[in-house]
Order: structure tokens, then sequence, then C-alpha cells
């Protein structure tokens, strides 16, 4: 009876050679083995190459490593200096002036100037890439001398400083736009890191080393390591295990699953917003949609507290605005305007005399989960209003989205953002998600006025916009999600205004004990 | 036996032109709109359709088709859309991950389900019961749940193992083994009970042989019966099993190198299909149709080896 027992001590003495072994290696897996020097953060944003024409906010890390953005956007959403030290707009807020720093240099040598400047926002906006629309309203950029360069603009656009501390503010050398796509992978800019080729696989962990002569004040960090994965499972394991320093967890299981962990330090962030963008508010595709009692219907159909509880067990904040709490147009009064009210929003489609009309959407299934597709179904039916969802996957459905125009709205997760002029731009311009144009006389009259003031200056106008598009309807949000920023103990994250992963700055070794 | 090689690697060849198409054309099928994907959902239609050009994609599929296969005769295999890695080197990054799996779940898997499966059909009784229960707890057992399981247990809790990431084998020795081991073993579970069970059948077939009898009555020690005529005759079907598993497991590493976070084939397999990155999904493609007309012409030879009757002229 003692022979069957030798399998699984044979087993426990392999796992134990293993072990071991492991300890010889002196490395724990991907990310362990390196130093206390070292930053490893977890994404799940694949970047589609280093080139800066090519970035968008959610892989902006990676390019900060290695580019400086020409305007520093602090955690807490306001500009300092970088390339720029100062910035100034003339009185019609068409030409804003930058003051550069002189003395900085690309690692060949190549000086960062205006010259330099010029060359990055034309290659932007001309480079196809996603963002290059964010440089639309760029008509052209006036070298003035050296240290100094003129944005001149084809009309006011008051989120221009955010988008050149975002994308479009990432200098790269222009010795290298000569070379082809040199940039895709071998990127060359004046940023606090260097990409480490000899460690780097692309596509699965990049790993920048600190440039040696880099102008600026140095980072914490020898070397930031940024590892692809493509589930939260594998994240949470590697933070519970220190191979994985910091991540942004989006859903609410893995949440959960760490916050009972002592070791592991979380801060949550209100980011992206869950709800029913209506493009089709003049009634293209489904033309009940055209009145507004019918949207107003929609709004009070839903049941976004259970909605809430249920799929995202409570980890968010419900709200009827698209403006987030950071955004001057928010008021705080508009995320409770829609209460749950089934037989009003009965009322409503039958006052409207559009009882029994459908409503087609599309379902993508890693947005809209069955528990969501289902509430919906059902709090829609019970205002009189029959909801078919259309089963398409992610590749297909922005085809039949925004090409084809094929449906009159869509359940989406999108990022709120504290400057007031990108969701302007995103939800209410003509776009891409105000795809049929649709605007009407309170907009029109409002839109002039915000565009040619600061934010805050133009506060009141920003409220009355906001209110005029919860009252009319022209969107269906659900809830603010949040999201959770976690360490495992060793490191500090400051959230980032604007962005749900933080900058690349935003990283401290955490005090021990 | 040299033309029986020359003929299988030629064989090979015809299915790769086909496979290749059939992928290529069913990879065109769902209209996913790459250029979106990459530039966002936000960007304007005109970006989109620049976009679609510069990547070819405005052109009959079978224009692409022949596009890539001239490039790929010539070894271009091209850049991946989404990330711009060069393809093969993409691959070539991804394949010790893999093959690492590959070939210690078939080492495991040989060792201990030819040990287990001979020991059971040749003891029978107690040790047959405990062999076959292990089999049925070993196939019932979900893969998920046992890698689940072993990482929580053996990484995270007891810290013995890291539970994501892969070390290479030529960076450090240990270092691969501890990150390889428990991924190994959560796919062995499975292919250990299924193995074994056919090696401890075909253990009890050719026991109940005559010439397994002639040799008994010859005073022969009943090792060197079961080692040189029992298991030789045994292993054939058992071989065909392996083969069959050791490409399967490119198939059943894409959860563990998900759960472990291993860069392999499996998982980038998933990613890239899934947004349709169609110069690295072709290469993964041909590399995996070369793997199985490779492993499948090993598995012959060594089936051909072993038990001379099964030799193919």
């Amino acid at each position: 009876m003692n022979r069957p027992a030798r399998v699984p001590l044979a087993l426990v003495a392999f796992l134990t050679a293993a072990s071991a072994l492991a300890g010889c290696g002196g490395s724990g897996g991907g990310a362990a083995g390196e130093g206390s020097k070292t930053l490893s953060i977890a994404t799940m944003t694949l970047p589609q190459s280093l080139d800066p024409k090519d970035a968008i906010g959610s892989a902006l890390p990676f390019f900060q490593a290695v580019y400086d953005t020409l305007i520093k956007r602090e955690p807490d959403g306001s500009y300092s200096p970088m390339l720029a030290t100062e910035w100034k707009y003339d009185d019609k807020r068409t030409e804003l002036t930058l003051t550069l720093r002189g003395d900085v240099k690309f690692d060949d040598g190549t000086p960062f100037n205006a010259a330099a400047v010029k060359a990055n926002l034309e290659r932007f906006q001309k480079g196809g890439g996603g963002q290059a629309r964010t440089l639309a309203d760029l008509q052209e950029v006036k070298v003035v001398d050296d240290t100094h360069v003129t944005l001149v603009l084809k009309q006011p656009n008051p989120a221009m400083l955010f988008y050149l501390s975002d994308a479009a503010g990432l200098m790269a050398n222009p010795a290298a736009f000569a070379k082809g796509d040199s940039l895709r992978n071998s990127p060359d800019g004046t940023g606090p890191y260097d990409l480490d080729a000899g460690t780097t696989t692309i596509g699965t962990r990049w790993e920048f080393k600190r440039a040696p002569k880099y102008w600026g004040p140095k980072l914490p960090y020898d070397k930031v390591a940024i590892s692809f994965f493509d589930n939260e499972t594998a994240i949470v394991n590697g933070l519970k295990t220190g191979q994985v320093n910091a991540a942004l967890l989006q859903n609410t299981d893995q949440q959960a699953s760490v916050t009972g962990d002592a070791k592991l330090k979380t801060i949550k962030q209100e980011f992206d917003f869950q709800g029913l963008l209506l493009f089709d508010r003049a009634g293209m595709v489904t033309p009940a949609l055209r009145d507004p009692r019918v949207r107003q219907a929609i709004n009070y159909a839903i049941d976004r507290k259970t909605m809430l509880d249920k799929i995202r067990q409570g980890q968010g904040a419900v709200t009827s605005q698209v403006f987030g709490p950071k955004a001057q147009a928010f008021k705080p009064e508009l995320d409770t305007y829609y209460p749950y009210d089934p037989a009003k929003a009965k009322q409503l489609v039958k006052d409207a005399g559009k009882e029994g009309f459908t409503l087609k959407l599309p379902r993508v299934s890693a947005i809209v989960s069955d528990a969501l597709a289902a509430s919906l179904q059902s709090d829609l039916a019970a205002a009189g209003i029959k909801l078919e969802w259309e089963n398409v996957d992610q590749g297909t459905a922005v085809k039949r989205i925004f090409r084809d125009r094929g449906f009159s709205g869509m359940v989406m997760n999108m990022g709120q953002s504290p400057i007031d002029w990108v969701v302007v731009g995103e939800l209410v311009l003509p776009g891409t998600f105000n795809m049929f144009g649709y605007t009407d006389d309170t907009v029109k009259d409002l839109l002039p006025k915000i565009q040619v003031k600061d934010a805050k200056d133009a506060r009141a106008d920003l409220q009355a916009l906001n209110e005029h598009l919860v009252k009319d309807a022209w969107f269906v949000p659900f809830y603010r999600m949040t999201y959770l920023h976690v360490s495992d103990g060793s490191v500090t994250i400051k959230p980032q205004d604007g962005m749900a992963v933080p900058s690349i700055y935003n990283y401290a070794p955490a005090r021990q004990g | 036996m040299l033309s029986f090689i020359a003929r299988r690697i030629a064989a090979g060849v015809p299915l790769l032109f086909v496979i290749s198409f059939v992928t290529y054309t069913l990879l065109s099928i769902p209209d996913i709109d790459v250029a979106r994907q990459l530039l966002g959902q936000g960007a304007p239609n005109d970006l989109v359709e620049a976009k679609n050009k510069a990547l070819g994609l405005d052109r009959p599929v079978l224009v692409q088709y022949v596009d890539w296969l001239a490039h790929a005769l010539r070894g271009d295999f091209g850049t991946s859309w989404f990330t711009s890695e060069n393809v093969l080197v993409a691959i070539q990054n991804r394949v010790p991950v893999t093959l690492s799996l590959m070939v210690g779940v078939t080492l495991v898997t040989a060792v201990a389900a030819f040990l287990l499966g001979a020991w059971a059909g040749v003891r029978r009784g107690a040790v047959d019961r405990f062999v076959q229960m292990f089999a049925v707890a070993g196939y019932a057992l979900p893969p998920f749940l046992v890698t689940l399981v072993l990482v929580l247990v053996l990484a995270v809790q007891l810290g013995l193992f890291p539970a994501i990431g892969y070390i290479g084998i030529t960076e450090s020795f240990g270092g691969w083994l501890s990150t390889v081991t428990l991924p190994v073993l959560s796919l062995s579970v499975n292919a250990v009970a299924g193995v074994a069970q056919q090696v401890r059948g075909s253990v009890i077939d050719v026991m109940r042989q005559d010439y397994v009898r002639t040799l008994r009555a010859r005073g022969l020690p009943p090792w060197r019966i079961v080692l040189r005529h029992v298991l030789r005759n045994a292993s054939a079907p058992a071989l065909s099993v392996l083969g069959m598993q050791f490409v399967g497991i490119l198939g059943s590493a894409v959860l563990v190198e998900q759960i472990f976070g291993l860069p392999g084939l499996g998982s980038m397999t998933v990613a890239y299909t899934t947004r349709g990155d169609i110069p690295v999904i072709m290469g993964l493609v041909m590399v995996t149709v070369v793997l199985v007309v490779v492993v499948n012409l090993v598995v012959d030879v060594l089936i051909g080896w072993l038990n001379p009757k099964a030799r193919v002229a």
C-alpha cells in the first residue's frame, strides 16, 4: 500500500526542485528579478506604434516615457511648463504663441526648437492618426524664432492647450521623419527614458531605461516596464505576488478580489460613463426619436440604480448628464434629473403617439452584458418601447454603426473629459458621435459664446448647454463607472485628470514603514 | 523511410497553399473595419478610408491574397497592423513560450502516462483501480479550475512560483523552470489522464497475446518482457494520442497563457484574430500548419521505429 504514495512524493520533489531553482534563477517571473528602481506597470492597452502620430490617449504612458509634450498636464489637470515654458493667446483666441526651452536636444544632437515644433505639429495633423482631428482647427504654424512659435487657428478652440499636453503635443526628433517608419518601433524623443530595444518585446513588454542626458527633473525609477495583458485575472495575480507594481482594474469582480488584500493599495477614480448614445435625434433611422418626449421616455424608463447595483456591484454613480464632475458644465442635480418612473415614460410615449415602436440597437457583447441587455429590454418594454438587439462583433460594429449609419444609437463606455470643449467636440458638434449632424437653436446660440472663452469664464453658458442636453434628452447616460488604481504597496499612484490611466510622472516609491 | 519522409513533406506544401487561401478568405468575410479600430471610433470617415487604402484593404480579396502570397514566398510576412511588429519576429518571440509548454507537457505526459498506464496494465487490481480513478478525476476536473487553484495556492498563497510572466531558458534556467512549471502542470493533468488510459488498455491487450505467454514460459524476467516487448507493441496507439495532444496543446494553451500572462502563440492567436490583424494571423496559421505536419511526421516515424509492423513503405 506504500507504493502509490511515490507518485505524489515525486510530484512534491519536482515542485520543490523547481521552486528552489526558481530561487537560484533570482527571479520570479516577467517582472521579477528587477530591483526596487524598476516600476512595473500592467496595461490592457496596446499601442499601435511608438510614433507620436499614432498616439491615442489611453496609450499615452508609453509615449510619455520617451517623448515630452509641449505642455505638461499635472495630476489635477492644471498645465505646467515642459518643452514650452510659456503660452499666451491673442485677444481673438485664434493665435497661440508658445515660448520654448532653448536648452533641449535630441539624442543625435538635433536641437529642439520652433522648427521642430512646426514639423511635429504639421506631421501629426496630416499623419492620419486616430487623434489627428484634434489639430483640425490648426491653420498654420509660424516660426517666430528658435524659441518662439505661433499656432494660428481657423477658429478658437478651448481644448487646444489640453491637446498640446496630450498626443498632439508629443515632440519627436524631426531628423527621424525622413527615415520612413523608423519611429514606430524606435522612438526618438527628448523624454525621461529611452526604449531598451534589447529587453523589449513589442506587443508584450516594453522596457524603458533612464535617459542619461535628460534635461528635466529625474523621475524616481531607473527603469519602467509596461506589460500588456489581455485579462485582468493575470494582472491581479501579478499585483498580489509583487510582479506587477501598478495597474488599473475596470472589472468589478477583479476590483472586489483586491479590496480585501491588506498589502495592496487602491485608489478609486470615475472616468468613463456608460450609457446609450442616441445619434438619431433627427429620426433618420428611427423616426420616433425625433420627438423629445420619446427620448425623455427612454431616460425615465431606465432603472439606473438597479443596473448599477446589479451589473457593477454599485461601483459608480448614476447620472443623466454626459459631462463629468470635473467639467465646468457639470451640475450635480442633473445626475438625478431622470428618476426611474416607468409610468411617466409610458405616458410620454403615449402622448407622442409612438406606442410600441421598435428601437434596434447593436449589441457588442464586450460592452453590453447579458444582464445589461435584458435589463434595458425589460425597462423599455414597460414603457411601451420594443428594444431589439442585433449582435455584432466589435470589428464589424464600428463599420455598421459609424460608416453605414445602420443604427440610431449604441450603448458604450466613454471617457468624461474634464475639458468641456473635448466633450462638446466629441458629442455635440457634428462628427463621429453626432454622425447625422443634429443640432438645435439653443445649441447654435450657446456654442459660439463658449468657444471664445476659457471654460471657467464660460461656466454659465456651459451649464446652460448641459442642462439643455439633459432636458432635451440628447443622450441616455446610465452611470459613471468607478475604476480602481491598484498598487502592490511599493508604489504610490496619483490618478490623472482627463485620463483613465495615470501619466508616467504620477508614480513614486511608497514610503516604507 | 527517406522517400516516405520526402513524400509526407511534399504533401504538406499544397496543404500550406490551400490552408493559406482558405484562411485569408475566411478572415476577409467578417468585414472587420480594421482602420476604424486603429484610428479609434471617433476618427472621421475620410481618415478611415485613407487608412484602409494604405493597408491595401480597398482592393479585392483575391488581389490582397496574391500580394500576401508573393511576399510570403520571399519570406516577407509583413508587419502587424496593430503593433507594427515584424510578423516573423513577433512569432519568433512567442514560439519559445508555447514550445516550452508543448514540450514540457509532452514530456510530463509521456513519462507519467506511460508509467501509470503500464503500472496499471501490468499490476491490475488495486493499482489499476487507483490509476483509473486518477484518470477519471483528471478528465473530470475542468482545466481552468486546475489552473486557477495551482496559481492561487502555489503562487499567490505560498509564493513558491511566479504567478505570471515568462523567463527565457537562455536568460535563466531556474527562472525558466519556475515560470513554466505551473502552466505545464495545469495542462498535464488532462493529458496524463487521457494517455495513461490509452497505455493501460494497450498494455492489457498486449499482455494477453500468445507471444507474451510464450516469453513468460521461457522464463524471461517480467521487467524485460514489459519493457522490451509489451511496451514497444503497446506504445503505437499511445504515441498517436500523444502526437495529437502535442498539437492540441496549441489550443488548450490559450487559457493557461492568459491566466499566467504568458506571451505565447495561444493568447497571441486569440488577441490578433479578434482584431482582424491578417498579416499576423496568416503567419501564425502557417507556423501552426508546419508544426502539425512535422509533429505528425515525427509520430509516424517513431511508431514505425518502435513497431516494424506499422511501417509504411
